[in-house]
């Protein structure tokens, strides 16, 4: 397994255009933006669900431990103005993950972009902000 | 004050000890999310702008032309007290965008009307104590809840337990919505594809407001609409207390009578404005403004937000206690 989870330091300008809004309910009150999180792992469950959807991950750590992460994303409305479909996701599929973590620590993140190893496809796992700021560009 | 959110009143009795009520020039470090552009919506065109469309009797139309699809892409507005017309005439919101297409050498309609990015509610950060702020009129105990839904990060916000927006919030939560003309009904409906996915209806059979007990404290409370010129007015009252007015917290209470205009000066631009009246939260009115883009080739997709709302299960109280589920 090449999996493998790494934790870096807040970089400055980490958000910008391609954050992931949360309309819904206080990102603030459960993840920290200043802890982000990029892990890769393999996907265990989709829950393609309102308000948000969330999938898991097996993530590998360098001691060797595998641990099951849970991630948060849009809701499906706004992930199919994104691009995504409830089929983009499959269990098995190998998946880097951009995010912040969730403030308790837990292994929950909030997903902002979502690259699909297999095919390099690089998709944000967009709420209704950017969605709808996209339809508007387009 | 009867709202259901004693679990946040307990913490703002405590806030109320500690806390100056007015917090001059606390502005907070992180500019609040405008949600999308304003000012127009679309692609830059060269030619003028696309009149906006009119219905058959020459009523300005606040939908869909025939035969055509879009949607009103409403923008994400966390905090209110940025929309508030103050006395010069300008609200904290434009003078930011003003100040920001000055930096580019003063050429305006680029992207000083883009999107922040991030944004409170979002990726870009917590709320971290912002204060109440100066052009505001709160009373002293509007202003400790404020402070102290800023204190905790908003995490009581009714809409994040899926209940729907009240008053002019409707209008500033970023998810797609259309208004439907109904003339010969003599009614307009306003659906929201967020916003709990939900509906209001504006009277304008000339109907006034219930009055007494028939007035019945609702979420969106009674609306009642007129025409003046393109103009359309909407005078609502009858709110429960639930709903916070913005992401950021600003309390009203079931005093509050909303005044809103809504105006189409191009195709693609709703002009919005709303004047908040609650005696009971506020020492006195004040008017918030944005505009709305129209999105050409949207449409209203499903979004039940009650499905499987996980944030409820890790929500604790001020005690750290869950406030669903067993305590420990």
């Amino acid at each position: 397994m090449r999996t493998r989870f790494a934790a870096f330091a807040a970089a400055a300008g980490f958000v910008l255009a391609t954050a992931t809004a949360i309309a819904h309910h206080s990102f603030a009150a459960e993840f920290d933006a200043n802890q982000p999180i990029n892990l890769k792992g393999t996907v265990t469950k989709i829950e393609w669900q309102n308000p948000h959807t969330y999938f898991y991950i097996d993530v590998t750590e360098p001691n060797g431990t595998v641990v099951n992460w849970g991630l948060e994303m849009g809701s499906p409305n706004g992930l199919m103005r994104a691009g995504w479909t409830r089929n983009t996701l499959k269990v098995g599929d190998v998946v880097s993950v951009e995010g912040s973590r969730a403030k308790d620590k837990a292994q929950i993140g909030n997903a902002r972009v979502v690259t699909l190893a297999a095919t390099g496809r690089r998709l944000f796992a967009a709420s209704s902000q950017t969605d709808s700021t996209q339809q508007q560009q387009r | 004050m009867r709202n259901g959110q004693r679990i946040a009143f307990i913490g703002v009795m405590l806030a109320v000890l500690s806390t100056a009520f007015w917090g001059v020039g606390a502005q907070q470090a992180s500019a609040p999310a405008a949600g999308q552009r304003e000012g127009g919506g679309g692609r830059m065109s060269a030619g003028p702008p696309e009149p906006a469309p009119r219905l058959a009797d020459g009523t300005m139309n606040l939908g869909r032309a025939p035969g055509e699809k879009g949607v009103w892409s409403v923008p994400y507005i966390t905090n209110m007290g940025e929309r508030v017309i103050e006395a010069d005439g300008t609200t904290v919101y434009e003078r930011r965008m003003a100040t920001a297409r000055g930096a580019r050498g003063g050429r305006g309609g680029g992207r000083g009307d883009l999107p922040l990015g991030g944004g409170e509610g979002t990726a870009g950060g917590a709320r971290g104590g912002a204060k109440s702020e100066p052009q505001v009129p709160f009373q002293p105990w509007a202003a400790a809840i404020y402070d102290y839904n800023s204190k905790n990060n908003s995490k009581y916000d009714p809409e994040g337990y899926c209940l729907p927006p009240g008053g002019p919030r409707l209008m500033a939560t970023p998810y797609p919505m259309e208004i439907i003309q109904l003339p010969e009904q003599k009614r307009i409906l306003m659906i929201f594809e967020g916003a709990t996915h939900i509906w209001r209806e504006i009277y304008m059979d000339g109907r006034p407001h219930p009055e007494g007990d028939a007035l019945n404290p609702t979420y969106l409370g009674h609306s009642v609409g007129h025409w003046e010129g393109d103009t359309l007015v909407v005078d609502v009252v009858g709110f429960n207390e639930q709903t916070w007015m913005d992401y950021y917290g600003h309390p009203h209470t079931d005093m509050l009578h909303v005044v809103e205009r809504f105006s189409r000066p191009t195709k693609n631009q709703l002009r919005y404005e709303a004047v908040y009246d609650d005696p009971g939260a506020y020492t006195k009115p004040f008017t918030v403004r944005w505009n709305i883009p129209w999105n050409a080739s949207g449409e209203l997709t499903e979004y039940i937000c009650q499905e499987n709302n996980k944030y409820l299960q890790s929500l604790t109280d001020d005690f750290g206690q869950p406030i669903f589920g067993k305590k420990q």
